[in-house]
């Protein structure tokens, strides 16, 4: 029996430490990898200064991303759009981006923009619902996006190829609107308003 | 502390707990379940500004809406076509064939982008410049023009009375060929018998404002002129809880039309023109038909002919008529009885299941029926169309100096596609050298595919015009893009049967592929190529400003471009007025004897020359609505069944190939297997045959073959096998190649009789158990 003991090898409380080392670790490898593997960048094509251009307009957001005539909102605006006040021949400003501008305008050529908000396909999103509808301020869901100086680079998932602001850039992608838009803070919105939350609502 | 193994599965575990603590591995899971919603292969159009542009489908007729979404980077694309509900024929509806034609819009497997040349010996396609391609058939036109031999090269196209048509009609004759061709349709078969009778060319059926029909043997809700329009009319004759109007439908086998009528009329095939004689003859002696008729011309005997009365009573007996049709003679005598005691009874001929032409002593017989009816000019009857105001494209052109291929031993000008085929290969009286193919995808088409497969083959030089990679794409020397109907400009004139003059204009709603051009851009560069008469034939500078002329009785061209069609906008109702010799409705048609006469040499024995057109009933029949037995009742023991189509509108609709969505909607009695050909026969038929539901069989005729799976139908007529229409493509990319069998490639072509044209409406066959 003394033998046994003996035989025994005394253990420290401190190697339970190691437990929590590695868990902790292994958190930190798992949220730093996370958007690293994930994400990739994609540059836009020119950089665009919205607090400038929200300086010049009346209208607020309203001014460019406007309704069309059907209800339908126009999203991001084109070219034709943009040609309202840019429309002689000389640039109205002397960044590089404005000449980068100048190009796809001279040529008419729609501006690939990256859509930071683009929701996914199957989803079916008015604006007119909860913009004119409803009341709600562009920022409760896009931020502060439009007093931004300059286009952050646009993420995306490289499994889905959707855009990183809908799952948010939260390390857990808990946080809600402006920070993030998945479904369940459209639920979330509609459930605290009272607003039909069937799947048919906007999965169409 | 200790760095031992105890350790280090402690620190392991931590760190595996650790990672499922952060958002690794959840996040990857979601995005997995997202991953796997996103198909590559489903188009997903870009976002943007939706507008509805009006058009029409020149191939099926119907007055369309193209929703088209106006994209940021990618500009407009259509992404849906509806019906217009303003397009007075079709109000609204579609038929599958217009649904899903962006399935074939958009397919950058089979759409032609740019000019190709195929070397023949390895098959090989290679892209050259449209000047290039120009430069290849004009120079081979204007070889064969400088050394006397313009006749020796050939053009076919789809509608000879589109614009598009219209200019490779000038085209070929200011080049000095007299071999042109078009698709046939029933709408030719029409005219002559409406000429022939009424001196009206364009007749149409009332069917909206009928309420008794009686439909000889033609798919009205499978495929019958502009199909919606008809579709149309049939859902007006439904009600609750009584139907307004009293449908018969009178064929060989229970179609979807048979099907949905309030009677059928099983009847033997090739029979329905005799019962529509039988029909005649028992209102006569019924006393039940309209006075009126007996003003006509040929009533009674006329110059020592038979008149129309005289042969009924002579050669139609009620009696024999129902025991050759195989039809209850009680329930045609009081169906017949009813249809003359209706205030709104039409009577309606019309193309056949086999999507042939007709024939035309059958839609003679049908009108004299109408005429007993005393239908003529009266609402829910037979109604004249007004001629559409559309100008010619220029003067009168000098006449080739060379006989056509075809038809030149016929007293009028026949459009015969297969005869000038079959002379052609025989080249008698002279081969082809150079062949256009203008859209129509022949080689699918045929009629006859087999001898279109061959002429393509055998003729030195073939150059296809066609927005696909079809079947005739991939045969020819040279294959010219053209544009969708989507893309393009274009016009369609009015469909088979209308009551009234209906013209349909499309126009360029999206982007054309690459470096397509509209058929009409084509013929017109390639006359400016060839110069001289061909370029002084076409004066135009591009197809739209050719429209814009042909319809400027129509007004605005922009207008009507936006419009998309002009329509007549009633019925002619009233007195009919009869533009024949005798100023009257002619039973016995004058203006047929005259020209048959006329083209005998006048002092030629009449009944010999009729005989040689086919007419086996002679002088004394041949220009009166009368019956003739069919050519295939005449194929011998060795094709002891009779072969007919079954048509439907999912499976085709006009020379447009059959689309992915319309193949995934077929049932498995017409494609089984995902890629078998179903034929229907009778079982009783099967049984004589020793034939079982499921068997392989080859159904052979003289002119080809196909091989399907046999089903077993109790309303298929014994004696006879139904083979599904419009597939067995070997092109249109996965999801519509190889998908059954052509029942075209089966087919036997024959002349109808007197009118000349091609039919192939019953076709002679053997069918036999094959291994499969």
């Amino acid at each position: 029996m003394a033998t046994h003991q003996q035989g025994k090898k005394q253990r420290s409380r401190a190697d339970w430490l190691l437990l929590v080392v590695g868990l902790i670790l292994g958190s930190a490898f798992g949220f730093w990898i996370t958007p690293t593997i994930l994400y990739a960048e994609k540059p836009q094509p020119l950089q665009f200064n919205h607090k400038l251009h929200m300086e010049q307009v009346d209208n607020g957001c309203k001014s460019c991303h406007k309704f069309r005539e059907d209800g339908s909102f126009s999203g991001i605006p084109g070219i034709k759009s943009c040609k309202n006040c840019h429309s002689g021949d000389e640039p109205l400003g002397n960044t590089p981006a404005e000449k980068e501008f100048m190009k796809f305008l001279k040529a008419d050529k729609p501006i690939p923009w990256q859509v930071y908000a683009r929701q996914a396909d199957n989803v079916f999103f008015s604006h007119a619902a909860h913009a004119e509808n409803a009341g709600l301020e562009c920022t409760r869901c896009h931020g502060k996006h439009g007093e931004s100086d300059k286009l952050r680079p646009y993420e995306y998932n490289r499994l889905t190829g959707y855009s990183r602001d809908i799952w948010g850039r939260g390390p857990i992608g808990l946080a809600g609107p402006p920070d993030r838009m998945k479904m369940d803070d459209c639920a979330k919105c509609h459930r605290d308003n009272g607003v039909n939350q069937a799947c048919f609502v906007c999965h169409k | 502390m200790d760095w031992d193994r105890r350790t280090f599965v402690k620190f392991a575990v931590g760190a595996v707990l650790g990672v499922h603590a952060s958002p690794l591995i959840p996040k990857f899971m979601d995005d997995t379940a997202i991953w796997t919603q996103n198909w590559n292969w489903v188009p997903v159009p870009e976002d943007g500004a939706v507008a509805y542009a009006k058009t029409v489908n020149p191939h099926t007729g119907t007055g369309a809406m193209a929703k088209l979404i106006d994209g940021r980077v990618e500009g407009l694309r259509a992404i849906r076509v509806e019906g217009n509900p303003d397009h007075p024929l079709s109000r609204g509806g579609v038929v599958p064939a217009d649904a899903s034609a962006l399935q074939l819009l958009y397919n950058n497997e089979t759409r032609v982008a740019k000019p190709l040349l195929r070397n023949r010996a390895t098959g090989v396609m290679t892209q050259i410049t449209w000047p290039q391609a120009l430069d290849l058939v004009g120079g081979n036109l204007a070889e064969l023009a400088q050394k006397g031999q313009a006749h020796q090269a050939a053009a076919l196209g789809t509608d000879p009375s589109s614009t598009t048509g219209q200019m490779l009609m000038r085209l070929m004759q200011a080049l000095g060929s007299p071999n042109v061709a078009f698709t046939p349709t029933p709408r030719e078969t029409m005219a002559l018998a409406g000429l022939f009778m009424t001196g009206q060319p364009f007749l149409g059926f009332d069917l909206a404002n009928a309420n008794f029909i009686v439909s000889f043997g033609t798919p009205l809700l499978e495929g019958f002129g502009a199909p919606v329009a008809v579709r149309k009319a049939f859902a007006g004759w439904r009600g609750y809880p009584k139907n307004q109007a009293y449908l018969v439908q009178i064929e060989p086998r229970a179609s979807v039309t048979a099907s949905q009528a309030d009677q059928w009329i099983a009847c033997k095939p090739g029979s329905e023109g005799a019962v529509a004689l039988a029909m005649c003859r028992i209102m006569i002696e019924e006393g039940v038909y309209d006075r009126a008729v007996e003003s006509a011309y040929g009533w009674n005997d006329v110059d020592g002919m038979m008149g129309f009365k005289s042969y009924l009573m002579k050669s139609i007996d009620r009696a024999k008529v129902a025991s050759l049709a195989g039809v209850s003679l009680p329930k045609l005598v009081k169906m017949t009885l009813a249809f003359a005691k209706a205030d709104r009874a039409v009577a309606v001929c019309g193309p056949g299941n086999s999507g042939d032409p007709g024939r035309l002593y059958d839609f003679m017989s049908v009108l004299a029926l109408n005429a007993l009816k005393g239908n003529l000019g009266k609402p829910g009857g037979v109604v004249a169309q007004q001629p559409l105001p559309l100008k010619s494209l220029g003067g009168a052109l000098p006449e080739p100096k060379q006989p056509p291929l075809a038809g030149s031993d016929r007293p009028f000008s026949v459009n015969n596609v297969h005869d000038l085929a079959e002379a052609a290969l025989a080249g008698k009286p002279y081969g082809l050298k150079t062949l256009i193919l203008c859209g129509g995808n022949f080689v699918f088409n045929g009629p006859q595919a087999n001898l279109m497969h061959d002429l393509a083959r055998k003729t030195p030089f073939v150059v296809a015009i066609t927005p696909y990679m079809d079947e005739s794409a991939a045969m020819a020397d040279l294959v010219l893009p053209s544009t969708h109907w989507l893309e393009g400009w274009g016009d369609s004139t009015t469909s088979f049967g209308s009551p009234v003059a209906c013209y349909g204009l499309h126009r360029p709603l999206v982007k054309a592929v690459a470096e397509a051009k509209d058929a009409g851009d084509t013929l017109l560069a390639l006359a400016q190529r060839l110069g001289g008469p061909a370029a002084a034939a076409l004066p135009y500078k591009n197809l739209a400003e050719a429209l814009a002329k042909r319809s400027q009785a129509m007004g605005d061209f922009k207008k009507l471009a936006e419009t998309s069609y002009w329509a007549q906008k009633r019925p002619a109702y009233g007195q009919m007025r009869f533009n024949t010799p005798s100023g009257r409705l002619e039973l016995f048609s004058r203006t047929l004897r005259q020209l048959v006469s006329k083209g005998a040499g006048g002092g030629q024995d009449l009944d010999k020359a009729v005989r040689a057109l086919g007419v086996k009933g002679g002088a004394q029949a041949a220009f009166l609505p009368h019956w003739e037995e069919p050519a295939a009742y005449a194929e011998g023991a060795a094709y002891p069944l009779i072969m007919q189509a079954a048509p439907s509108l999912r499976t085709t609709w006009g020379d447009e190939a059959i689309t992915p969505y319309m193949v995934k909607i077929l049932p498995d009695t017409v494609l089984a297997n995902a890629d078998k050909l179903v034929v229907e026969m009778n079982p009783a038929t099967a049984r004589d045959l020793h034939l079982y539901a499921g068997d392989m069989v080859l159904v052979e005729s003289s002119a080809g073959s196909l091989t399907a799976k046999l089903t077993l139908y109790a309303g298929a007529a014994p004696g006879m096998v139904f083979v599904p229409l419009g597939l067995g493509h070997q092109a249109f990319g996965f999801q519509v190649a190889k998908k059954g069998m052509n029942f075209n490639r089966a087919v036997k072509v024959t002349s109808d009789p007197m009118s000349g044209m091609p039919i192939w409406e019953l076709t002679g066959v053997s069918v036999k158990k094959v291994r499969g």
